[in-house]
């Protein structure tokens, strides 16, 4: 009776579960199989999710004649730059917040904390681009990057200053009899130490500069040259063609799916870990 | 012993080492703050300027009926989405900490929309909903669950759906993980104690479980109701607000005002005055929110 109780219990999990997945996968399932399609039949007939007939000819395509090449590589320097820069100014800061004595170190902690609260999202992009304006990096992925990269993400600081306080202060002690300055012991000892949290790092800044729309869209609007894929595929949706170039919004949109896909595959772990983290241990 | 403030080489290295962030921490994050306060109080078009007080101010709760109708969608919709959305992600957590053998996998895959960017999740609805070409329209008519083809973005109560669908999709997955760590923390002998007393699954979960992860609960339900007032990009990649502003929101609406955006004229001063209200509207929401869970967040203590 028991068993038969549990037998029923598991399969109903696996029902519910499965029926989710189902669902779930279906809307990447249709984007990626999509690209696949010729665009005759995205045009005419969409009652089906695999293709007719498969073809290469979409990506063919958005490589060669929709600029997908530029926005790809556009994209790759963005989300690469802004990784290894803030792997430096999240640990340093971390370090410094954790480990470092100065004057008024708890005011500026609390006033970078603080800003959690006073985050506006997307209304502030306007006076962003307005100082990036001032400091002539407004027409260029550089602005992105620059904001991203000093403008310090309060999560990852939250989560590398934590992870530096569980490191043993007697490493720092030993290393500073042995001579060692406050940067070197940086340098030298603690960020060595850090591996497992860069890689955490990493992967939370590449999802969010890979993925983002707003921030690189208003830096590049007047230079389509640099725009990284994303802004690349919505500009086609926007522009006139957009009823005919269903074949390069499905081939663009896979072209920046596959690759984070593929990462998250890679170090899930790592995701998962990150994303909740913050939350977490802040 | 206190410890003096004393200026040595080393805290002369760290502020050194930190000063390259504070700077860019502040100059990007404060200041635009404290720019947003200035031009509301003038009528900008981002070259010439003039002070004219509250007049936007005025205008916006006067006159503007407009960004009233869409913090009225913007609420609609988040706390549409927020119904399905919670709940769903609590009982597929609750699922997966049975701790049957396959629980991994469906971690890891039922995780996997909440790394897709929200601007591709609203072009990917967008297309699998279009009205012509659809899969969506085209799949419901060869099963024969409709005779033709519904416009689904023709109408505001069909349009919304979608949103909300694409919105739920791409958000779920994070609220599950936080309520799959909650869960996984509840100390096992609790229920073990109930089995004995022979205490029903739903009296198990409502009277052990939920008090336990309610901290948890209370703050994910908070990150998710701020996120999804928020939203954006989602909006300006799927709908861009039509059916004739039916699913326009806040910041939508706002943007186009701040970058003449969708063919709309540019009004700096303006769209900060709508900043600033928004972001006080925002900061009502959470406070009457956290001032009316407490009870659930010290459950435990």
């Amino acid at each position: 009776m028991r068993s038969t109780n549990r037998l029923v219990s598991a399969t109903l999990t696996y029902l519910v579960l499965t029926l989710v997945f189902l669902a779930v996968m279906f809307p990447v399932a249709y984007t990626i199989l999509g690209s696949f399609k010729g665009n005759m039949e995205l045009l005419t007939k969409g009652n089906r999710l695999f293709p007719e007939k498969f073809v290469l000819d979409n990506y063919v395509q958005a490589w060669n004649m929709a600029n997908f090449a530029k926005y790809t590589w556009n994209s790759i320097f963005m989300a690469g730059t802004i990784v290894v820069g803030s792997i430096f100014t999240c640990t340093i800061a971390g370090y410094c917040f954790e480990r470092g004595h100065f004057p008024f170190k708890d005011f500026l902690f609390l006033l970078v904390v603080s800003s959690m609260f006073v985050n506006l999202g997307s209304l502030t992009l306007y006076p962003q681009f307005a100082i990036a304006k001032v400091f002539g990096i407004n027409k260029t992925l550089w602005g992105v990057i620059i904001i991203r990269v000093l403008g310090l993400n309060v999560t990852n600081l939250f989560v590398t200053r934590s992870y530096i306080r569980s490191i043993s202060r007697e490493i720092d002690e030993s290393a500073k009899v042995d001579g060692c300055s406050f940067f070197s012991i940086y340098a030298r000892i603690i960020f060595p130490l850090l591996k497992p949290l860069i890689a955490t790092i990493a992967i939370l800044e590449f999802r969010h500069s890979w993925n983002d729309y707003l921030m690189p869209m208003v830096f590049t609007l007047s230079n389509p040259n640099r725009m990284p894929l994303i802004v690349g595929i919505m500009n086609l949706k926007g522009s006139g063609a957009a009823a005919s170039s269903w074949n390069l919004m499905l081939a663009g949109s896979s072209i920046a799916l596959i690759p984070m896909i593929i990462v998250y595959l890679i170090f899930n772990r790592y995701f998962i870990e990150g994303l909740t983290a913050g939350a977490v241990k802040g | 012993m206190t410890k003096k403030k004393r200026i040595t080489g080393d805290s002369i290295q760290a502020m050194l080492m930190l000063a390259p962030m504070m700077i860019g921490f502040i100059v990007f994050t404060y200041v635009p703050i404290v720019l947003i306060l200035r031009y509301a109080m003038y009528q900008s078009n981002g070259f010439r300027e003039q002070w004219i007080g509250f007049e936007n101010f005025i205008r916006l709760f006067t006159r503007d009926t407009q960004y009233w109708r869409f913090v009225l969608n913007t609420l609609v919709l988040s706390f549409g989405k927020l119904l399905v959305e919670i709940p769903l992600a609590l009982l597929l957590a609750v699922l997966m900490n049975k701790g049957l053998k396959a629980t991994g996998f469906y971690r890891v895959t039922l995780f996997l929309p909440a790394i897709i960017s929200t601007a591709i999740t609203g072009l990917i609805f967008s297309l699998m909903f279009a009205a012509f070409n659809g899969i969506v329209n085209g799949m419901l008519m060869r099963i024969g669950l409709i005779a033709k083809p519904v416009n689904w973005f023709g109408r505001q109560a069909t349009a919304m759906m979608v949103l909300g669908l694409a919105s739920v999709w791409n958000n779920y997955g994070i609220n599950m993980i936080f309520f799959l760590m909650a869960l996984q923390s509840v100390p096992k002998e609790l229920y073990e104690c109930a089995d004995i007393d022979g205490i029903t699954p739903w009296k198990k979960f409502l009277y052990i479980t939920m008090p336990m992860i309610g901290p948890t609960f209370q703050a994910v339900l908070l990150m998710a109701i701020v996120g999804s007032l928020k939203v954006a990009d989602l909006i300006l990649a799927s709908t861009n607000g039509q059916p004739s502003g039916g699913t326009e929101v806040v910041m939508t609406y706002v943007f186009k005002y701040f970058f003449g955006y969708d063919g709309r004229t540019i009004e700096v001063g303006y769209a900060s005055s709508m900043a600033v209200v928004t972001g006080i509207l925002l900061a009502i929401v959470s406070f009457v929110y956290i001032r009316s869970t407490n009870k659930l967040g010290h459950s435990t203590e």
